[in-house]
């Protein structure tokens, strides 16, 4: 890795300081107000998801969108570095960014459940599959926006990823597999776990490798 | 081939409403170029295809040695660029830009970063996003001076500044023209400004380059030819006239190759001969252009 992306990298962090400290604290609020009974558990959790979610969207639009529309990507191009370059440092950067808060989110989500007699520790193996759902719907979005060339575009992947979270909760949180050890006592990590899990890496992968095959490829990038 | 600091040849852009069509344009080191065109001319998509920020269609593209866009993380480390449009990062000030520069570039020079702070009224500790526009140029002029560039490109950096900040951009650049190794590809479609300190001149209109040349050249060449005609007395026919006005007996041509010669056929009738500015010129010639292909 070249200084430049290197310095892009460090870049994205200290732009974003104030933004990830404000999202890995309110992820970690939220986890907290989850762990204190049914009516703080449905507010945490809600604002645990939309914490996720608009930390993840606003990277995205931030780090992508707005670099373009605010002219600022003329500088950062004007920098000794080619358009597959920018790509891997803007991948790296934003996903550096996003993976403070969502590992502190995620360890603040499953500390209670481990730590808290209260809550059952079956919800756990749910739980790590709705984090790297979050992980892998991240992806998708950084995806987008760097392949979209409009901003309708990159409304439209928001607006499908956004659908994803619920998708995945009526689908992922039903499956026998899943919904019978939910509220058991111990988490239980089944063959419907591990294949929900890969197909959540599959997607991960996929969209993180891609930018590097096409966005990072592209010929015109203002 | 590479000794030239930009060469393009036969380059062609295409979108769906413009077409930057068999551009073939270089720049020397130690020259000054300005690139002269109106609004929508091409200027930036040309600068962009210099910076290999986009790709030609057709032609081959070298800047410094490397064939763009594919040399451009090599290429980019002897270019400073600055577009009247480029903005800093909004949440990071002067200073953090300064470092993050000074910090890819082991040319930075310091000492004369300090001295373009003093000189443009700047603060490190300013953030980008309270910058105003003239701010913002100047701060991105020090962030690409600083370095020591050997090439510059400027794409229109002087676009609605101030006269006095006008005036400090252009001075800036008149000092960066003593080392004779420096070029400089610098768009604009004010006049004035590439009047001095351009010593070659390219014209560029709806794509295409209708002029090149030096500046002494340029001024030496085009002249307004006042006559009277007598009533009852036509016009010889007379070699490069790109442009006449009838006003009565009151005639005035425009020539793009102003020579003794000329006068001589249009004789007694001459009532007053004059140099052209180098806005006239661009405007004189980009009509007679357009008029030859029918525009």
């Amino acid at each position: 890795m070249n200084i430049v992306i290197r310095k892009l990298i460090a870049k994205e962090l200290y732009v974003n300081r104030w933004f990830i400290v404000g999202g890995s604290a309110a992820g970690m609020a939220s986890a907290v107000i989850a762990s204190l009974g049914k009516t703080g558990f449905n507010v945490g959790a809600l604002t645990w998801l939309t914490t996720i979610i608009a930390s993840g969207v606003m990277l995205a639009l931030y780090g992508i969108m707005n670099e373009r529309k605010e002219q600022s990507l003329q500088f950062v191009l004007s920098l000794p570095l080619s358009i597959a370059e920018y790509v891997r440092a803007k991948m790296l950067g934003l996903t550096a960014c996003f993976l403070i808060i969502w590992l502190v989110s995620s360890v603040a989500a499953l500390m209670p459940i481990l730590l808290k007699d209260s809550i059952p520790d079956g919800i756990a193996a749910y739980t790590v599959l709705l984090c790297v759902f979050m992980l892998a719907n991240f992806t998708v979005v950084l995806c987008g926006a760097l392949h979209a060339q409009s901003e309708a575009l990159t409304s439209a992947v928001i607006i499908v990823t956004n659908m994803g979270v619920s998708i995945f909760m009526f689908t992922v949180g039903p499956l026998p597999g899943i919904n019978e050890h939910m509220w058991g006592p111990a988490p239980v990590w089944n063959s419907t776990f591990w294949t929900v899990l890969g197909c959540e890496l599959a997607v991960m992968a996929i969209a993180f490798a891609l930018p590097f095959f096409f966005a990072a490829r592209r010929r015109d990038f203002l | 081939m590479n000794d030239k600091h930009i060469e393009m040849r036969g380059v062609r852009k295409t979108y769906k409403f413009f077409t930057l069509d068999d551009l073939s344009l270089d720049l020397a080191p130690g020259e000054v170029m300005g690139f002269v065109g109106p609004n929508g001319a091409g200027k930036s998509t040309t600068l962009r295809l210099a910076l290999g920020l986009i790709a030609p269609d057709a032609g081959e593209i070298r800047v410094m040695g490397h064939a763009m866009p594919d040399g451009q993380a090599a290429a980019k480390r002897d270019i400073g660029y600055v577009s009247g449009d480029m903005r800093l990062l909004p949440h990071a000030t002067l200073g953090w830009h300064m470092d993050f520069v000074k910090s890819i570039y082991p040319e930075w020079d310091g000492g004369y970063a300090a001295t373009l702070i003093k000189r443009f009224n700047l603060r490190p500790e300013q953030n980008a996003r309270s910058l105003s526009l003239g701010e913002h140029v100047k701060a991105t002029l020090l962030l690409a001076l600083a370095r020591r560039p050997r090439l510059l490109i400027l794409d229109e950096p002087t676009t609605g500044l101030d006269p006095v900040a006008r005036h400090e951009v252009i001075s800036e650049f008149m000092d960066v023209l003593r080392d004779d190794n420096r070029s400089i590809l610098f768009s604009s479609h004010n006049t004035v400004d590439v009047e001095r300190i351009s010593d070659r001149i390219t014209f560029i209109d709806r794509g295409r380059i209708v002029d090149c040349s030096n500046k002494e050249d340029f001024l030496d060449r085009w002249r307004r030819i006042h006559v009277q005609l007598p009533a009852g007395t036509t016009l010889p026919s007379l070699p490069n006239i790109v442009g006449r006005v009838n006003d009565g007996q009151f005639i005035t041509l425009t020539t793009n190759q102003f020579s003794e010669g000329l006068l001589a056929l249009v004789g007694s009738h001459v009532r007053d001969v004059q140099r052209m500015n180098l806005e006239e010129i661009f405007v004189a010639n980009v009509m007679h252009h357009r008029e030859a292909r029918g525009q």
